[in-house]
């Protein structure tokens, strides 16, 4: 049986004036369709690079990413992304608009376009603010709109990086608990980056720590069997996040 | 509204300050029948204008400034796109831009002229050629800058090369085509006078010209103002709608 996402003994290696950078090497990973895996890292260690070549947006220098099957060549609606900035949703569009941004490349009716993207809207808890532009909305309501637009696409999976890392704790804690819950009920494939290990513990069905850069790799990876809620101050989930802790503890003080 | 309120009085009392000033100067400071107070100036607007040839030199001017920038820009955006999204165009064609944008269009009246007489075509030619060039590196450098994930989140939404440049990277640019145009039209203003100075049969440079030869002060001084009050509120009209296309999304304008 052929695993949902393969990732094939990729790396990366970028060339540039100063020289040749190897962001990530040899790196191995299947994800199974409809789990939540967190790639858990230090700055530098080249997990957004793992993205960008699942996104698309780079060419790995060596190995082979597939996706059901099939290689991985360039972006394409099949995997949706969630940036860690904001800058990514356009400022001229309304936050319905931008939603619906997918619906309308592919053609499809104003009338049925709104009606999904209010669905989409209301999911993510902003019913009733489809006519305000970015700039009127929060750090955590943009986010919010970046993954109804992501979602209202209907991909294949999902590929977020570091999308709370921009927001204060509060506003951070209260996303987690919403994308855990709209991931509960539909269930996508998502792979998502953060260097945040109490994030990665809250959200996922697999944590994937990663090697120091450079030449990033996966070093481990930790099954997290809690349901969902997440209870962050059971002694259950205190036994992952030690765990977890860890394994990027050594990768932070690596002579300690 | 309060403070649109307080916009529009500023406006007034600075006007009118300057006014006063410009009136104390010209009765305390340099008494001379070469510096009028504004008074005898405003009467002699009022003259000209019930006769109808303030208007028509205005409008001759005007007219011209509105032809030759509205062609100046229908050819300076589409260059502008075309430099900002293709490398071999930018290769090929940014050499022109900054060859050109050195030679002023003050420069160009004799060519224009020869080229054009001093009829119409020659000023038009002129506000055209001064216009292009500002909108063309404002406009390339408005595609330059729409950011990485914007493309990236189209492409992602599995939007095709050509819905990316329509749909991301035009509406991006537009904040940045009409600050290009706003500048491209305070050159116009320069260039129309210069031009109609040196060779024309109306127009408010022709107006300034003529006034200069019969020393009618007060009529150089009329030239001058409509000259400032057409700037500032063909750049108001900018601001409008700098505002209404992209003030909303970006407050710094």
């Amino acid at each position: 049986m052929v695993a949902f996402v393969e990732l094939d003994g990729v790396g990366m290696t970028f060339r540039g004036r100063t020289g040749a950078y190897e962001a990530v090497r040899d790196f191995n990973l299947e994800l199974s369709e409809g789990e939540f895996f967190c790639l858990l890292g230090t700055s530098g260690c080249g997990k957004t690079t793992v993205m960008n070549m699942l996104a698309g947006f780079d060419t790995p220098t060596s190995g082979q990413i597939r996706l059901e099957g099939k290689p991985v060549r360039g972006p394409g609606a099949d995997r949706g992304v969630v940036f860690q900035g904001h800058d990514s949703l356009y400022d001229w569009l309304t936050a319905r608009d931008n939603i619906a941004f997918g619906l309308r490349l592919r053609g499809m009716g104003r009338g049925e376009r709104r009606a999904i993207a209010d669905r989409f809207l209301n999911m993510v808890g902003l019913k009733g603010q489809g006519d305000k532009h970015p700039s009127e909305l929060s750090g955590g309501m943009k986010q919010r709109i970046q993954i109804a637009r992501a979602l209202a696409n209907d991909p294949r999976m999902l590929l977020m990086d570091e999308p709370f890392g921009a927001l204060d704790a509060m506003t951070r804690a209260v996303l987690q608990g919403e994308l855990s819950r709209i991931w509960s009920e539909n269930r996508k494939t998502v792979l998502f980056i953060t260097h945040d290990i109490e994030e990665a513990c809250a959200l996922a069905t697999r944590v994937g720590v990663m090697k120091r850069g450079p030449g990033g790799t996966l070093k481990a990876v930790v099954p997290i069997d809690l349901p969902f809620p997440r209870e962050r101050t059971s002694d259950a989930f205190m036994a992952s996040f030690r765990q977890v802790h860890e394994l990027i503890h050594a990768e932070i003080h690596p002579h300690a | 509204m309060h403070s649109r309120a307080a916009t529009i009085i500023g406006y007034v009392l600075g006007f009118a300050l300057l006014f006063v000033i410009w009136h104390l100067a010209s009765r305390y400071l340099v008494s001379s029948v070469l510096f009028p107070s504004p008074f005898p100036v405003f009467e002699r607007g009022w003259v000209l204008l019930e006769e109808g040839l303030l208007q028509e030199s205005v409008w001759a001017s005007m007219r011209r400034i509105i032809q030759g920038f509205l062609l100046g820009s229908a050819i300076g955006i589409p260059i502008g796109l075309a430099i900002g999204s293709f490398r071999p165009v930018r290769l090929l064609l940014e050499p022109w831009t900054e060859f050109f944008r050195f030679i002023p269009a003050v420069a160009m009246i004799t060519v224009a002229v020869i080229w054009f007489g001093i009829g119409e075509e020659s000023k038009i030619f002129l506000i055209a050629y001064t216009t292009v060039f500002v909108v063309v590196i404002a406009t390339a450098a408005g595609v330059g800058a729409v950011g990485k994930d914007k493309v990236r989140a189209a492409q992602c939404l599995g939007a095709n090369k050509f819905q990316v440049f329509a749909l991301v990277a035009l509406p991006a640019t537009v904040p940045y085509i009409l600050t290009g145009m706003r500048l491209a039209m305070a050159n116009a203003f320069v260039t129309i006078v210069a031009a109609e100075l040196v060779a024309s049969n109306d127009g408010l440079g022709k107006m300034l010209w003529d006034a200069r030869l019969f020393m009618q002060v007060e009529d150089i001084f009329v030239a001058l103002i409509s000259l400032g009050l057409l700037g500032f509120a063909t750049d108001r009209v900018f601001r409008l709608l700098i505002r209404a296309f992209a003030g909303r999304f970006n407050p710094t304008m």
